[in-house]
């Protein structure tokens, strides 16, 4: 598959299709991967592909980039799960679909995080959006690289995220609240979840307003539930379970508990799946008469 | 007696002691399924297999967020209560050397002309008990950057692991004998017990700091298209920063109703766009690579020059952490080798 | 001095409006014992705080020949600025400082003054005009080139017409063009076009300049030509602070703390820094 890949990187860099294919390459040590940008031919044969390529690459093809698309249109190689951000981007009028040249690549799943990897891929270092995954087959691309693969998703989701999901709806409310602020007082405001979030791409964040002042920036109990909800809030009917935030969380909060949550409700209220169709808008930025009016009580 | 044993069973006694005296015992343990340096009670919490914590110590002497001072709105005008920091003891046990000798640069900037005793303070009333390294990983470049994995530096006692699991310790600083003396039920003769290995990363192969610093001084090449390269994949979180022993960046914020409140001081991090921004909208370092650059400076031209300090003591933190794997120690060596071309 | 973060309060003794969105606060410390001993330099900052809101950073407009009160001049444009900007005489304050380093008038002495700024650049300017107004017979040709956007924008008004009826002092003031109205009888063009015109002498003169980088960037050429020597222009910087003391690590230029090894600072230094503006 790599070698189909870097083919193709070299060809789109050398026919000047694109000026920068933004990819995945090994570190110094081989042991890790890192996001790359190619922007000669010669330089194709960095690029790699494998169960640790795990970041979402998206998040560069945001305006929050604008000196990488000084260099040029790009080329990104995406798996199905990074592809659905940059449906989203499309959704939201962020990005055209001629803007990026999608490589879509077919993959077997990745790892939960890159340190966890041993050599093999086995299911129980895969993050749960793979074992759902059902665009192992990439659903928008402009061309596509690697093996076909043969995965079928389990009928109903499984993994620990939902497990936990269950878990927490029967608790009380006060168990409940227990559960988030122990979590969220670990929060140390260092902001990654919403640096690698492609969706987050405000160029001002509503935590870096001040007038007024809505999030508390310190880090105390009552600063950290405010950013966590307004974060998660910000993302309801838009996210789509990446699970970046939570990777690149180094306090380990389970981000992605929230995010499934969210999903699963987007769903169960506007029969809305975010990032399979560019055309339809995230359904809480759009009004539509059509909308259920259950929550009315 | 400059060399003791601390006995593993005496730990409990030790924690005991330290917190009957109002002090409290801060030691490497399991939150969250990470180790972190955190406040213990009881032997058991403590884990001994680790290899860097994932905070530093810094978050102890220099918290996340802190009132510095309170403030009342009243019919005639404001009353401001100062907020004077008496801090407990603490006993630091199992620093890692690396983050023992962070305190050293932290402190100079602290103590730069105006002393900020929200910082001293506590760091004098802290005793730091560090181990030597006996394991290692990838990430760990300490011996690039001139630390040593069983360095003395910062410390008041260091600890060596011995093949039975205990310690032998030895007194570095009076502080730290003056507390061996405090504890001495708690202490005991070396019994002679082998001890384990010390872990010694190989410095990195290509890196010379005194080359990178030069490099670094030569304002020439703050404008070199290097820094673009290196630092495209940056996302700018503060990850790195708020990892970072050394890094001590703040801010300061009021916070509180219409009648009354607190001014805090807040952890901020130079990889913010907002850190330098301008009221006006105007931004010194208004991309994400000048933003890198500066906390790149800072480690290797602004401490090691301004302040005489360390800048980096190769815990490697920021490499762990970092969400898109910006290696330091990678940019080190291209700068390294762009200082060798001048 | 334990918690170098604490501000003396100050009561706020007189408040005027200079120009849209510019406002000058008289201050007056409230301990008499701090109203006594307060001293400074002037080009001094200090950090000036609404409590609830934060602090903000502004040099001392008044001069330091000038006891028992101080003055900031600023422009609303932040959090802080606001909230300052809607108290109202009476009000109390913080103020932390003096703090950073100062223009050496005592240098200057037998020598001419050059002073150049744009809009709201004049307060840090004026701190040092009245301080060498106050001390005039230490003090040659006395030159002053002053413009703004518009006659609105000028601050200082009275001050500009009471320096201009002077003899001991040129006034050249200028507004961009466009930027005049009915009844002005300055200049109209951008401050270096018209300072170049102006053509004051460079020997034995000493230039403070402060404004916007634009007019900075240009008046520095027009003062090469003139003769001028990068070690005799002075200006102030700034930049985004929080601690004023050192600590915070934002108002850094390359390897110089604005806060502590500036504000004030020569052509001739500037030019030595990193390229962090």
């Amino acid at each position: 598959m790599e070698k189909e890949l870097r083919e193709r990187a070299r060809e789109l860099l050398e026919s000047g299709e694109v000026g920068v294919v933004i990819g995945y390459g090994w570190n110094r040590r081989k042991r890790r991967t890192t996001p790359v940008f190619i922007r000669k031919p010669e330089e194709a044969e960095r690029l790699v592909f494998n169960p640790l390529c795990v970041n979402n690459l998206s998040v560069y093809l945001t305006r929050k980039y604008p000196d990488i698309q000084k260099l040029g249109r790009a080329a990104i190689v995406a798996k199905g799960c990074d592809i659905k951000n940059i449906v989203v981007l499309m959704a939201e009028g962020q990005l055209k679909r001629d803007d990026v040249y999608i490589i879509g690549v077919r993959c077997n799943g990745v790892v939960y995080r890159q340190e966890l990897w041993q050599g093999e891929l086995r299911p129980e270092i895969m993050p749960v959006k793979c074992h759902n995954c059902d665009v192992r087959e990439p659903h928008v691309a402009d061309t596509v690289v690697g093996e076909p693969v043969l995965f079928t998703p389990p009928e109903e989701p499984v993994g620990m995220v939902f497990d936990k999901i269950r878990e927490i709806d029967a608790m009380s409310p006060e168990e409940r609240w227990q559960f988030w602020m122990d979590h969220f007082s670990r929060c140390i405001k260092c902001y990654a979840c919403r640096q690698v979030c492609s969706l987050c791409y405000c160029e001002r964040c509503i935590t870096e307003k001040n007038m007024p002042q809505w999030i508390e920036t310190s880090a105390h109990p009552r600063g950290n539930l405010a950013w966590n909800l307004i974060r998660a809030m910000h993302l309801a009917g838009r996210c789509t379970f990446c699970g970046e935030c939570e990777r690149a969380c180094p306090v380990n909060i389970p981000l992605n508990i929230i995010n499934q949550k969210l999903v699963l409700v987007v769903k169960d209220a506007f029969e809305h799946r975010s990032g399979y169709d560019p055309d339809t808008h995230p359904p809480l930025i759009v009004y539509d008469t059509e909308d259920k009016e259950d929550f009315i009580k | 007696m400059e060399k003791s044993l601390l006995k593993k069973e005496a730990l409990q006694k030790l924690i005991d002691g330290v917190r009957e005296k109002g002090g409290r015992f801060v030691a490497p343990s399991i939150l969250a399924r990470q180790v972190v340096y955190r406040e213990v009670d009881c032997a058991d919490q403590m884990v001994h297999d680790y290899i860097v914590p994932r905070n530093s110590i810094k978050e102890f002497l220099f918290p996340q967020t802190e009132p510095i001072l309170r403030f009342r709105l009243m019919r005639e005008g404001v009353e401001v209560e100062d907020v004077r920091v008496e801090p407990e003891r603490t006993v630091f046990f199992g620093v890692r050397p690396c983050d023992a000798a962070s305190c050293g640069a932290v402190r100079k900037v602290f103590t730069w002309d105006y002393i900020d005793q929200f910082y001293t303070r506590r760091e004098d009333s802290s005793v730091m008990m560090t181990i030597a390294c006996t394991s290692s990983d990838d990430e760990c470049f300490c011996t690039t950057v001139g630390v040593s994995p069983e360095g003395k530096e910062g410390a008041d006692l260091l600890l060596k692991e011995t093949v039975d699991g205990d310690y032998l310790v030895e007194a570095v600083t009076d502080r730290g004998r003056a507390f061996v003396e405090e504890f001495k039920d708690v202490f005991t003769e070396p019994d002679g017990a082998e001890l384990k290995a010390v872990a010694t990363p190989e410095p990195i192969e290509g890196v010379n700091i005194d080359n990178i610093i030069g490099f670094l001084k030569d304002r020439s090449h703050y404008n070199s298209e290097i820094w673009a390269e290196l630092a495209r994949k940056c996302v700018g979180c503060g990850a790195c920063t708020f990892t970072c022993p050394t890094c001590r960046c703040f801010d300061m914020v009021d916070e509180g109703t219409y009648i009354e409140g607190e001014r805090r001081k807040n952890w901020d991090s130079c990889q913010f766009d907002s850190f330098t921004l301008h009221a006006s909208g105007h931004n010194p370092r208004d991309t994400q690579f000048k933003r890198w650059r500066n906390r790149f400076m800072c480690k290797f031209n602004f401490y090691p020059v301004k302040f005489s300090a360390r800048g980096c003591v190769g815990c490697g933190r920021c490499i762990r952490v970092c969400p898109v794997r910006l290696d330091i120690t990678e940019v080190m060596i291209e700068v390294s080798e762009a200082a060798r071309d001048v | 001095m334990s918690n170098i973060y604490m501000p003396y309060l100050a009561t706020i003794e007189d408040m005027f409006e200079e120009a849209p969105g510019v406002k000058t606060l008289n201050l007056v410390f409230k301990d008499p014992k701090v109203r006594e001993s307060f001293e400074f330099k002037t080009g001094q900052f200090g950090l000036y705080s609404v409590f609830g809101y934060g602090e903000s950073t502004f040099c001392i407009a008044s001069p330091e020949t000038r006891k028992g009160y101080i003055q900031c001049t600023f422009r609303r444009v932040g959090r802080v600025t606001t909230a300052l900007s809607e108290l109202s005489v009476g009000d109390t304050i913080g103020f932390r400082g003096p703090y950073g380093n100062w223009f050496p008038v005592e240098e200057w002495k037998g020598k001419n003054i050059l002073f150049i700024a744009g809009g709201i650049g004049l307060p840090p300017v004026r701190s040092v005009i009245w301080t060498c107004l106050d001390r005039r017979e230490d003090y040659g040709d006395v030159t002053m080139v002053y413009g703004a956007r518009t006659v609105d924008d000028l601050v200082y008004k009275e001050e500009l017409r009471h320096w201009e009826d002077r003899d001991d002092l040129t006034l050249i003031k200028t507004v961009d063009p466009g930027g005049e109205k009915e009844g002005w009888d300055g200049e109209v063009g951008f401050v270096p076009t018209v300072l170049e015109e102006a053509g004051p002498g460079a020997e034995n003169t000493v230039c403070v300049i402060c404004g916007p980088p634009v007019m900075i960037k240009f008046s520095l050429s027009v003062l090469e030509r003139l003769g001028f020597r990068d070690d005799d222009v002075y200006t102030t910087l700034e930049n985004k602070m929080k601690c004023g003391v050192g600590k915070c690590g934002r108002c850094n230029v390359g390897d110089v703390y604005i806060c502590k090894e500036g504000p004030v600072y020569t052509a001739a230094q500037i030019k030595k820094m990193y390229n962090d503006f």
